[in-house]
């Protein structure tokens, strides 16, 4: 089968197409026939060596697809069912082995393209706006990168659940992209404060909730923006790592709720996993959450997608076909 | 009028016992002759300088008394009420001049004493229980110094809820009041390390909330107990403050959330600061709350009261009498 191949880390020429046995599927495993892989950050960081992988390995871990084998004790899943994951490593490839309780159902309704498309992000951005900080009409959040890859489906969620969404972005275009999404507001942070904004835009009063996958360079800031009791959830570190922080602040802005949390922690369970991209996947059908695709690459191309990546001049997101 | 002054920060000793003129009311404050006055760990910090107010400084913030005059201004309070307060400080004294608009109501079934004990630690126990984290019964909550002033009083909420309470303590006799407050296990945490043991009580599972006010030396260990996407609730530092912390730690750790709450963030507005009073009140009167006040002194005996308070010799209430 045609796959993409790390042998060595670095940039994204270190991404070589090749030959590879198409893998059989051990006890608990089953083999995906991949219809569409998502390409996601967390690649370019196992690529250029600063997330450590045992080499040589292929990257990606997100994926749509259909079983096409399976191995001893399997029951989650038979042949021929479409299916998703994320977070089994090997997607850049025709074929896929992994555990099968991290294969979850596709509906009918649902392209293999929107189903690779919207596994990680769209989980995230349904655990952040259902439960991280349980969103109700009448709120008001604060999204950063709004039009991000989390970002353009947190914004829809957010705007189902009927909050008031104020977006930031890092331009003129990106904000046509957020505001396109449902973004009641949305802030070019390159050229206003956001901070002062936020607060002129709640009169004052400061937002419930901030969702930050930016880190370091939106962070502090943020805790500026909430009123009184708000919570601030980081669930990212895009612009860097937040230094630490001192818990007195927290009180001293108005005895604010920190979360800083992880997709695993909110998949941790085969039910939860399920019951999460079932929703994701629930309000796809239905239109009430459209994925973006930005572009879709060949398996051959996938150097060239990695570089668009680590750009990051696209709006939406990225997907190898094989 | 005798009251405690601090002119220089520094230990029991930086209290001195003054004779200052009775206040006058401004025109928004009504003064009060106190009938007792309640000691808080916070006014440890006052008179050390940990937190900062202008010298000289006549020390503590909760009182309870009869109302014996008004400012031009004041609609909320009549010569002759009897009324409470906390988070305003002037208490160490014979009379106090407090904003009327921070004066609530002791109703009926309430004595004096049972004011000056209730107001500060009580509506800090519940908030914590019925706010930062609601508790609902089935919850698992962890209490530090459950037989400290808020301790005792959070313990018995959190049992009355219906919660699992897991207590720490230092000594036997503190283990006793915590029993009979309602605490469903004891960790003598000078004996056992309440890490390993509160793991091995909850199955490993980990509990739902820890409400902390001991901080330095409990908060890295609290952060291990807790269940994925629990939630530290860190009110205070009677071992020190809780230095600045990599907030990765949160998400590595389950996703969890921390919050610093503070009293004034949740009495903000008359409103919220009448019921949460009367909360508290109407669970004393109607004996769901047992108030311990073992510990008053008289007022020229405040050193002795510090000693005694930060010797961790006192369990619930401290009360000094003018």
């Amino acid at each position: 089968m045609k796959a993409i191949r790390v042998e060595r880390t670095g940039g994204p020429e270190v991404m070589q197409l090749v030959d590879l046995p198409v893998p059989q599927p051990k006890a608990n495993e089953a083999v995906v026939k991949v219809a569409a892989a998502g390409v996601n950050s967390i690649d370019a960081h196992f690529r250029d060596g600063s997330y450590k992988m045992p080499l040589p390995f292929v990257p990606g871990q997100e994926g749509a697809g259909v079983v096409t084998a399976i191995g001893a004790g399997v029951k989650s899943v038979k042949v021929g069912d479409r299916i998703a994951w994320s977070g089994t490593l090997g997607s850049y490839a025709e074929y896929v082995a992994g555990s099968a309780e991290s294969l979850v159902p596709v509906p009918a309704q649902v392209s293999n393209q929107d189903a690779a498309a919207s596994m990680l992000q769209g989980m995230t951005a349904h655990y952040l706006s259902h439960d991280a900080y349980k969103l109700k009409s009448g709120d008001t959040a604060l999204i950063h990168a709004a039009a991000g890859g989390v970002g353009l489906l947190l914004v829809q969620m957010a705007k189902n659940l009927g909050a008031r969404v104020i977006g930031t972005v890092s331009s003129e275009e990106k904000a046509r992209f957020a505001r396109e999404v449902g973004a009641d507001e949305v802030i070019v942070f390159t050229r206003t404060d956001f901070e002062s904004e936020t607060k002129r835009l709640t009169d004052g009063k400061g937002v419930d909730v901030v969702y930050d996958g930016v880190g370091k360079a939106t962070f502090a800031k943020g805790l500026n923006v909430l009123r009184l009791r708000g919570m601030l959830v980081l669930f990212g570190a895009s612009s860097g790592p937040v230094p630490p922080v001192d818990p007195a602040t927290l009180s001293e802005k108005g005895s604010l709720y920190m979360a800083r949390t992880t997709l695993a922690h909110f998949t941790a369970t085969r039910d939860e996993l399920v019951a999460r991209s079932g929703e994701v996947f629930a309000m796809i059908a239905t239109g009430n959450l459209k994925p973006k695709i930005a572009k879709a690459y060949s398996l051959a191309e996938a150097q060239q997608a990695h570089r668009d990546l680590e750009a990051r001049k696209m709006t939406g997101k990225l997907i190898l076909i094989p | 009028m005798k009251a405690i002054q601090v002119k220089q920060p520094g230990g029991p000793e930086a209290m001195e016992l003054a004779e200052l003129p009775i206040p006058q009311p401004k025109a928004n404050e009504a003064v009060v002759k106190l009938a007792a006055a309640g000691v808080n760990f916070i006014d440890v910090y006052f008179r050390e300088g940990r937190y900062k107010a202008p010298l000289p400084l006549v020390l503590g913030q909760e009182g309870a008394g009869e109302v014996t005059a008004v400012g031009a201004e004041v609609g909320d309070v009549k010569v002759g009420d009897r009324v409470a307060w906390c988070g305003l400080l002037g208490s160490y004294a014979e009379y106090a001049a407090v904003a009327a608009n921070r004066l609530v109501p002791i109703p009926e079934g309430v004595t004096d004493e049972q004011a000056a004990s209730a107001m500060l630690q009580g509506m800090t126990a519940h908030y914590l229980s019925h706010d930062t984290f609601p508790l609902k019964r089935g919850d698992t909550a962890l209490i530090h110094a459950a037989a400290g002033g808020v301790g005792l009083l959070l313990t018995q909420m959190a049992h009355d809820i219906g919660a699992r309470v897991i207590a720490t303590v230092s000594t036997e006799e503190k283990a006793r009041l915590a029993r009979a407050a309602g605490a469903d296990e004891i960790i003598l945490y000078t004996q056992s390390d309440f890490e390993a043991e509160t793991k091995r009580l909850t199955g490993n599972k980990g509990v739902d909330v820890v409400y902390d006010s001991v901080g330095k030396t409990t908060f890295e260990k609290g952060l291990n107990v807790l269940r994925p996407r629990g939630m530290m609730v860190l009110f205070g530092g009677s071992s020190g403050a809780v230095p600045p912390f990599d907030l990765i730690t949160l998400s590595q750790k389950g996703s969890l959330y921390v919050t610093r709450p503070t009293l004034a963030n949740y009495i903000a507005s008359r409103e919220e600061l009448v019921a949460r009073s009367a909360a508290v009140f109407g669970m004393i009167t109607s004996g769901k709350l047992k108030l311990r006040i073992e510990y008053t002194y008289p007022l020229a005996e405040a050193q002795r009261a510090h000693r005694d308070l930060e010797g961790r010799k006192t369990t619930g209430k401290l009360l000094l009498i003018p």
